[in-house]
């Protein structure tokens, strides 16, 4: 993430690391974040779960009359935002093969469509009928989905970065971590949706 | 041996940028502590107005409510802007806006004069002092706290302080020794030794490697900033049940989101250390070539990257439950009162692990260099920690054998915990039979060493007592508990700690510590905490209950003794504090290597070369290796010092 690739060796330097794995250091620490990010929705579904199954008190109807979830709407965001990950391929691909055009496009459209994912979400907390205070089912439902949507803050901004720096003239075919590492992190986002999409809305 | 002096490798350093006194701009706007103090007041009036905006906006009345602004404002961006204005961001900033990378310069690396350890600093042996100096801070504080409390509790009834007080007393000293000292003081010793004994230049992002250490002092001052809360500090324990942790004063919240800070700082670090192991080992260095601290801290941070977030999730529920009205864990909204539990034991069981196994790692490296023997079971011992990971994940509701969990969870757990003795127990042996016939050097690290294998065997006995359903049913909250676990995590983790201290002292600083008074720590701490823990084995068994401020005449004269030996105990530490410092000023020059081991950081000068190596040794053995003719661990290119060392 940080390290940039090429360092300077001048006659104060460290001497270069030795490689001792195939994997790529930077790609590394994305993934072991994301597995400790995998963790953090864990305790969330597992709270849900606690709430839902094992409780006692736990309503036979979920959710609870007369609340209702937003199925279609957030269906709608599902699709918008596993779109927005076959554009961030799309991005990486066109970067990898030095086409700038398609790369910045594809970034513009990963960014509109995450906006435009996290705005339906507000819109949607705003008209859901129920608040945080309205009892354990809507604890869980604001804590997954908030949760997820944090995340895609995150991953909005880490797509910002890739376009300001994009529009500026950076990223190659030989130089593109900047653009991979935001992705897959992106991929994780939404794969993520998914299951939380899965869980709160469906089942 | 090349006698080095610790100012030597100084002299050899790249120039550095000005001191931030240069120009009062720069004294202001350089990235420091002055920039640092005015951001972090910065970000509390930013944050603050982001929440009354957004409380104006929708409509929330009041606008103005304490704990939502504490948390945003407070918690949340006063620390981002304290992070911004030393400097820890500056780098990615630069890379945000778009402008050409810069080129390294090294500037922000190692240490030239005391003031480069105030700032932000991407040298992982800067970092593993600052670690161990701020650690050390907050262990004198959290242990002034336990002297205080002990002075409440040498007779019944309250003499010094309300129950509140005491509650807070108590909570604070577990929450310091265990988020601000034992975890962090083992992060500190690795981050200085890891790189090293790995062959490498550095960590594998230095820079993140800074900001997990500067998140550490921000969990530090937000737990003890509780003190000045209205109701006191946080009272709930450091297990912070809920639903009793959401009917806290103000205080809670403090705690609440101290853990996300000193969380955010261990998995930032563990995935440093593994992307680190994992990637940067020298030429020859197999994974069954590592030493054993290595494999220790390997293990310790797969279960910080995959358990912490666990109390992460559960300090952010009980939040949620106190500021939003959210109901997780209280009964009346439907919430589910248990889960707090289960979420966080399935933290907390594995962080007992997380406090234990790097101790292991310096314990098998001390053993071994000075019993002049190969560790006994090599891969066994490195097995055996994987094995430890592993059941660790699978134990974590024998703290709740008496919480009212269902019922078949309960055999199920008391025999993975039972098992735990298994790995446990291999270690225990192989370390035993290590000393046995070897040419044991008792100095103060070894001493150290042998008292956590006699005190850790005592700790780990009354696990197994507890461990099983009907013991712990009559044990449970009593003093037996708070035995076992002084025994475990201060005749366990605090004395590895020391022993490592004591170990790596010469490398750190260049200068040896004073032996004769090292020993002297050694056994006043040792007898003294004998006698403060020993009995609450016994007044626990007859009944007394831990967390109460007030307790049965009967216990009277026991707790008197135990208060007593507790100031000895807590009088221990100034030799200590004195030792380190005295000899860190003007200590004998140490040798590069005074204590002839095999592993890499002793091949280099002490303190080693700002970039640890001139140039990557190549590993060619195992390294532990002691006794065994002709084996060497790694050949060192042109470092002379290594060459005399061999020679």
């Amino acid at each position: 993430m940080s390290a940039h690739a090429e360092v300077l060796h001048d006659h104060h330097g460290p001497p270069e690391a030795n490689q001792s794995s195939r994997v790529d250091a930077r790609t590394l620490g994305m993934l072991l974040f994301i597995g400790s990010e995998i963790m953090l929705f864990g305790s969330f579904f597992a709270a849900y779960f606690f709430v839902r199954v094992v409780n006692p008190s736990a309503p036979a109807e979920w959710p609870p009359e007369p609340y209702h979830f937003p199925v279609f709407v957030a269906g709608v965001n599902t699709a918008i935002l596993v779109t927005s990950s076959f554009t961030m391929h799309w991005a990486l691909q066109s970067i990898k093969r030095g086409q700038r055009a398609g790369f910045l496009a594809g970034m513009v459209l990963t960014f509109v469509m995450g906006l435009a994912f996290l705005t339906t979400q507000v819109v949607e907390y705003l008209n859901v009928g129920f608040n945080t205070g309205d009892g354990a089912f809507a604890s869980v439902f604001f804590g997954l989905t908030g949760l997820h949507g944090a995340h895609v803050a995150v991953g909005l901004s880490l797509l910002l970065m890739v376009i300001i720096r994009g529009s500026r003239g950076h990223f190659s075919p030989e130089h593109h971590h900047g653009v991979e590492l935001p992705g897959i992190y992106w991929h994780f986002v939404d794969v993520m949706w998914i299951v939380v999409y899965a869980t709160v809305y469906l089942l | 041996m090349t006698v080095s002096h610790s100012d030597t490798p100084h002299a050899e350093y790249p120039p550095h940028f000005e001191p931030p006194h240069g120009s009062t701009w720069k004294f202001f706007f350089g990235p420091g502590l002055v920039r640092g103090g005015w951001m972090a007041g910065v970000g509390f009036v930013l944050g603050t107005l982001l929440v009354l905006a957004l409380r104006r906006w929708w409509g929330w009345e009041p606008y103005w409510l304490t704990e939502v602004i504490l948390v945003v404002g407070g918690m949340v961006a006063t620390p981002i802007g304290f992070l911004g204005g030393i400097g820890a961001f500056d780098y990615w900033l630069h890379y945000i806006s778009g402008r050409p990378t810069r080129p390294e310069d090294h500037s922000g690396h190692g240490a030239r004069t005391w003031r480069d350890y105030f700032r932000v600093n991407t040298d992982h042996k800067v970092i593993g002092v600052q670690y161990l100096v701020t650690t050390f801070v907050f262990f004198t504080i959290g242990g002034l706290m336990a002297m205080f409390f002990r002075a409440e509790l040498a007779q019944p009834g309250l003499q010094f302080v309300d129950s509140q007080t005491f509650n807070g007393l108590v909570s604070m000293h577990a929450t310091l020794m265990i988020f601000l000292f034992i975890i962090p003081a083992f992060a500190g010793l690795a981050n200085f030794a890891v790189p090293l004994m790995l062959g490498a230049p550095d960590m594998a992002f230095p820079r993140l490697n800074a900001l997990s250490f500067w998140l550490l002092p921000i969990a530090g001052v937000m737990f003890l900033a509780s003190f000045i809360a209205p109701g006191g500090a946080f009272g709930a324990g450091w297990t912070g049940y809920a639903p009793l942790a959401e009917g806290q004063p103000l205080g809670q919240t403090f705690f609440n989101m101290g853990v996300q800070w000193a969380g955010a700082s261990s998995i930032l670090t563990a995935l440093n250390f593994l992307v680190t192991i994992i990637t940067m080992r020298a030429p020859g260095m197999t994974f069954w070539r590592m030493p054993l601290l290595v494999w220790a801290n390997f293990t310790t941070s797969l279960l910080v990257v995959i358990a912490t977030p666990f109390i992460a999730g559960s300090q952010f529920f009980v939040m949620f439950d106190r500021i939003m009205h959210t109901s997780f864990f209280t009964p009346e909204g439907g919430g589910y009162v248990l889960g707090y539990q289960h979420i966080f034991w399935f933290y907390s069981h594995p962080a007992v692990y997380i406090m234990m196994l790097p101790g292991f790692g310096i314990v098998s490296e001390v053993i071994s260099s000075m019993s002049r023997k190969p560790i006994f079971g090599y891969r066994l011992m490195a097995l055996s920690l994987m094995g430890i990971l592993v059941l660790g994940f699978s134990v974590w509701a024998h703290h709740m054998f008496v919480a009212g969990m269902a019922d078949w969870l309960r055999v199920p757990m008391m025999i993975t915990t039972l098992l735990i003795a298994i790995p446990t127990g291999i270690k225990v042996f192989s370390w035993t039979a290590t000393l046995w016939r070897g040419r044991i050097h008792l100095n103060t690290p070894m001493l150290f060493a042998l008292g956590f294998l006699t005190m850790f065997v005592i700790g780990g006995l009354s696990g197994i007592y507890l461990g099983s359903v009907p013991i712990d049913i009559a044990a449970s909250d009593t003093y037996f508990i708070v035995a076992h676990i002084h025994y475990v995590l201060f005749g366990g983790s605090v004395f590895t700690i020391f022993a490592g201290i004591y170990y790596w002292f010469p490398k750190m600083t260049g200068r040896m510590y004073n032996e004769r008074l090292g020993k002297w720590h050694f056994w006043l701490t040792f007898v003294s905490f004998n006698a403060t823990f020993f009995p609450m084995h016994y007044v626990g068994l007859r009944g007394m209950p831990r967390r109460v401020f007030d307790y049965d005449s009967a216990f009277g004269d026991l707790n008197f003794v135990i208060s007593i030996a507790s100031f000895v105990l807590g009088a221990s530490f100034i030799v200590f504090v004195y030792n380190m410092i005295t000899s860190w000023a003007n200590g004998p020059i140490a040798d590069a290597n005074p204590w002839r081991a095999h592993t890499l950081e002793w091949q280099v000068s002490s303190p080693p070369p700002i970039f640890n190596f001139d140039e990557i040794p190549q590993v060619v053995g195992g390294p532990y290796e002691y006794g065994v003719p002709g084996a060497r661990h790694a050949v060192m290119s042109p470092a002379k010092e290594a060459e005399e060392v061999h020679a």
